[in-house]
């Protein structure tokens, strides 16, 4: 049966727009699109094993994320648009990792063996996610790093008070697990070059990383006792020290890094740290956490200055860093173009940190090009390069954070096995959910929504951890965090869905009722005749669809294509009452009269 | 110059109250004497059902018996016809008993006699006129005039929800129909809902309420606490159609009066 045009439209309008299928803004904030607010319920509720199992759909890495992830699920949390107070996601996150990851509940299927091989170069998050795809598909994936442990960045760039490295390397277990094979302590372009790697595998995954630590063209840099926080933050890892440091340390910079820097020295055992950014202090790049557990640490903190000059001593090592009080940082534009005053400070140190940035070094001998940072020319689609056997993932493709990096890794899997087997890497791909996405939800609050404030963790005492390694995040307790998860609004539209009983009968949204109708080109008539035409989910639909006129449409054509009768079979009484109330027994008219 | 005034009791309310019709148009009269009547169906159910062409022939059966009488504003006391009445015609204008009652006041004798009443009344409104204010509006200035107390509920006014009667769906999903009169009763706190709509009574009334209408407490006893509501006439075709029929005669009466 052929249903009227402006039924087909009404109801592909629904079909397309309606939100009751759109993620929530944490799952589609996060890369990975992890369903936080499914596994932020079941802790919720207790589930911490179910909590677990969610998590690792998406998420080989669970603790450590839940200790270092950027989280950009709760800067889109709607607790955090609404209130300033986000639900803290990646808390959450560790405690359920800390109660119930169990190797037990780790998926180590692989399929059937391709006989293709592809090599991943850095064994940072990026590489270690594609590794794990391109193996599930069946692939035989040989993982190339240079340092002779995994992690990348997380092992040798975020210190180890925030990211215990035990953690790393258990939750890297799975690859291993799969059977993804390691050639640690090998240096691409060095131990074996690039040319030669595409000749042995079918395929390349870039992901080395952002590794180079360019100093700014500051005059006195080239005095001894000047490094960049990249081989500073290394060498910390590797043995809680920095020989070639002193006692009394600026780092210059105003991010995160910046803060790991200053709040590693401490830990080496500097006796005073001072931090110089551009930006005041209301404008710092850093994330509030780590600028407050950092002033918490005592980092002295000189915000709204650049430096002018680090001035040497006789033996051509820094003995101080003369600033220069910042006007602007940007320009008309918006562009980075900072100008200065003619204020000036010097500060006595022995020891100055660049945490201005880090570059990507050319592994390929120049067979690709390289952009702003180092970053590799890449079809941001698909993470192909002009040469088709290689591909770019995590930092070496733009990325900044470790969630995105694995974001990047698996895009790069995908057109890696698409590639593999010969198969277009555009074609049928929904590239907007490959990354973090703005979802189109938008509706009220829940009723009854109130700030709740965010429950906070336990952090040890700033004198007594800013002295060791030891993770300064102690985590939720339980109570602590059943507490937190209860703060989570579980964003949905769906409103139509709590007013109306009918289409609860019938579908779990508008959005599905009217997609298969849509596709099927027809609807069960006990559907439409089902709707009690009350307007009720109108009413609270965001957008007003006009559910009930769309079904009202659908009955007409039902009538049409019935000799002008309602197709269910109860209706013949209506069509009897109907005619009696029409009728000349029942009915009268009289005309009025003084 | 006025315009010629006549009054249309519906279907549901003729079936159920022959009287409240009676007592309503005679109230009419006597502030429109050339008050003239019309019953019939305005053809909703046969809209609802999707049949457009018969519709527009069972109106324009309607629209002739108005225009023959000559009646240029008709008043309602059914939301349904309200509605369809005033997208179809497209001429006869259509007034609400219920925001009419407050222009023209109640009878000095009903007033106040309420307030001896123990019972707190929840109120239903009818999800076809949910964003009508005015008609609102009127039924809960009728009530404080009449010295009933009041409560709202959550789902009141613009967020009212159906009494499941709606849309036909009691013939074509009988099951789904119980659910959602079910739900609308639970809505209430109170056992005793006041409505506006002859057909939500008897929903209500199926959803174990004690459902009253508003002309009930107009014109009939007072209410109080333990007293059983008005049966549900309108679970009986025959007891219905007899009414119908009955309501028919009073209007003929009253308007000739
Ligand atoms: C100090 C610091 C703190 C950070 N803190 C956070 C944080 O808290 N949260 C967050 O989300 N992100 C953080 N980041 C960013 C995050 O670490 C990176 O975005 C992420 O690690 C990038 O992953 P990747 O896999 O692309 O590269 P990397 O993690 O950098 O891994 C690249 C790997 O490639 C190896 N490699 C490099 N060159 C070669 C070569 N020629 N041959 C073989 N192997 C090679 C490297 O040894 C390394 O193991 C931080 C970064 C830094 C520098």
């Amino acid at each position: 049966m052929e249903f009227r045009t402006e039924v087909v439209d009404l109801a592909s309008n629904i079909a397309e727009n309606c939100m009751g299928h759109e993620e929530a803004f944490c799952v589609a904030a996060c890369p990975m699109h992890t369903d936080v607010k499914k596994y932020v319920a079941q802790i919720g509720g207790g589930n911490y094993q179910g909590a677990m199992e969610t998590i690792r759909e998406k998420l080989f890495l669970p603790n450590t994320l839940g200790r270092i992830c950027a989280h950009p699920c709760e800067v889109d949390c709607r607790r955090n648009t609404e209130f300033g107070q986000a639900i803290s996601v990646a808390g959450l996150k560790r405690f359920v990792a800390e109660k119930a990851d169990n190797k037990e509940l780790w998926d180590v299927k692989v399929k059937a063996s391709t006989g293709k091989k592809v090599a991943v170069i850095g064994a940072g998050p990026a590489g270690a996610q594609a590794a794990i795809d391109l193996r599930k598909e069946g692939h035989a994936v040989v993982i190339y790093d240079k340092l002779k442990v995994v992690g990348g960045m997380m092992r040798v760039g975020i210190p180890e008070y925030r990211l215990p490295r035990e953690v790393i390397d258990f939750e890297y277990s799975y690859l291993e697990d799969l059977g993804v094979s390691f050639q640690m302590g090998v240096e691409v372009g060095k131990d074996i070059s690039f040319d030669e790697l595409r000749v042995i595998y079918d395929a390349i995954i870039l992901a080395h990383g952002a590794h180079k630590g360019n100093l700014p063209p500051v005059q006195g840099k080239e005095a001894k006792g000047v490094f960049h926080a990249v081989e500073f933050l290394k060498e910390i890892s590797f043995t809680h020290k920095f020989v070639r440091g002193g006692k009394r340390i600026a780092i210059v910079g105003g991010g995160d890094v910046a803060m790991d820097c200053a709040r590693s020295s401490w830990r080496i055992g500097c006796d005073e740290v001072f931090l110089i950014s551009l930006e005041d202090r209301n404008n710092l790049p850093a994330s509030q956490a780590e600028i407050e557990e950092s002033l918490e640490e005592d980092v002295k903190f000189n915000n709204g200055w650049g430096t002018d000059e680090i001035v040497k001593n006789e033996h051509g090592a820094v003995s101080s860093i003369r600033l220069k009080k910042v006007a602007s940082v940007f320009n008309e534009e918006g562009r980075f173009a900072p100008t200065f005053t003619d204020e000036t400070k010097e500060i006595e140190v022995d020891t100055v940190i660049f945490a201005t940035g880090q570059q990507v070094e050319d592994i390929t001998g120049g067979l690709l090009e390289q952009q702003g940072g180092g970053r590799y020319d890449v079809n941001p689609d698909t993470l192909a390069t002009k040469l088709s056997d290689v591909f770019v993932a995590g930092d070496a493709s733009g990325g900044v954070i470790v969630v995105e990096a694995m974001a990047l890794g698996r895009k790069a899997a995908k057109s890696v096995d698409r590639y593999l087997q010969n198969r277009d890497l555009n074609k049928a791909r929904h590239i907007k959910k490959e990354l973090s996405y703005k979802t189109r939800l938008d509706v009220p609050l829940p009723k009854g929504t109130v700030n709740l404030p965010r429950t906070s963790g336990n952090h040890r005492e700033a004198r007594e951890r800013k002295r060791d390694f030891l993770p300064y995040d102690l985590g939720y307790t339980e109570e602590q965090a059943k507490k937190e998860a209860s703060r989570c609004i579980q964003c949905e539209c769906k409103l139509c869905m709590t007013e109306c009983i009918m289409l609860n009968d019938f579908t779990e949204c508008p959005q599905d009722l009217f997609s298969e109708f849509i596709d099927k080109g027809e609807i069960d008539p006990v559907i439409p005749y089902s709707c009690n035409m009350c307007g009720g989910c109108t009413h609270v639909c965001p957008n007003d669809y006009q559910i009930g006129e769309a079904f009202m449409g659908m009955r007409k054509d039902f009538i049409l294509h019935n000799d002008g009768k309602s197709p269910m079979e109860g209706h013949k009484a209506i069509e009897i009452h109907q005619m009696l109330g029409f009728s000349k027994v029942f009915c009268t008219k009289v005309k009025g009269v003084k | 110059m006025t315009q010629k005034m006549g009054f249309m009791p519906g279907c549901s309310l003729p079936s159920y109250t022959p009287e409240g019709v009676k007592k309503t148009m005679e109230y009419l009269k006597m502030v429109y004497p050339d008050l003239g009547g019309v019953q019939k169906c305005c053809g909703k159910g046969t809209k609802a059902l999707g049949q457009e062409d018969k519709f527009k022939e069972r109106f324009a059966g309607l629209q002739k018996d108005i225009d023959d009488v000559g009646i240029e504003m008709m008043v309602v006391a059914c939301q349904n016809c309200y509605k369809t009445i005033k997208e179809t015609s497209d001429h006869t204008n259509v007034e609400s008993l219920w925001t009419l009652l407050p222009r023209i006041g109640l009878p000095e004798e009903v007033k106040g006699k309420g307030s001896v009443s123990d019972v707190v009344f929840a109120i239903h409104d009818s999800c076809s006129t949910r964003y009508e204010k005015e008609i609102q509006d009127g039924i809960r200035w009728i009530l404080s005039e009449l010295g009933y107390r009041v409560e709202e509920s959550e789902f009141s006014r613009e967020k009212a929800r159906c009494c499941g009667f709606g849309g036909m769906i009691v013939p074509a999903n009988p099951d789904l129909a119980m659910r959602v009169m079910k739900r609308r009763g639970n809505d209430f706190d109170s056992d005793y809902v006041v409505v506006y709509c002859a057909a939500c009574r008897s929903s209500l009334m199926k959803a174990g309420k004690k459902a009253f209408h508003i002309l009930d407490l107009l014109w009939g006893p007072v209410i109080y606490n333990e007293e059983p509501a008005p049966e549900d006439v309108l679970s009986s075709p025959a007891k219905s159609w007899i009414n119908r029929y009955k309501s028919k005669h009073a209007v003929r009466k009253v308007v000739k009066a």
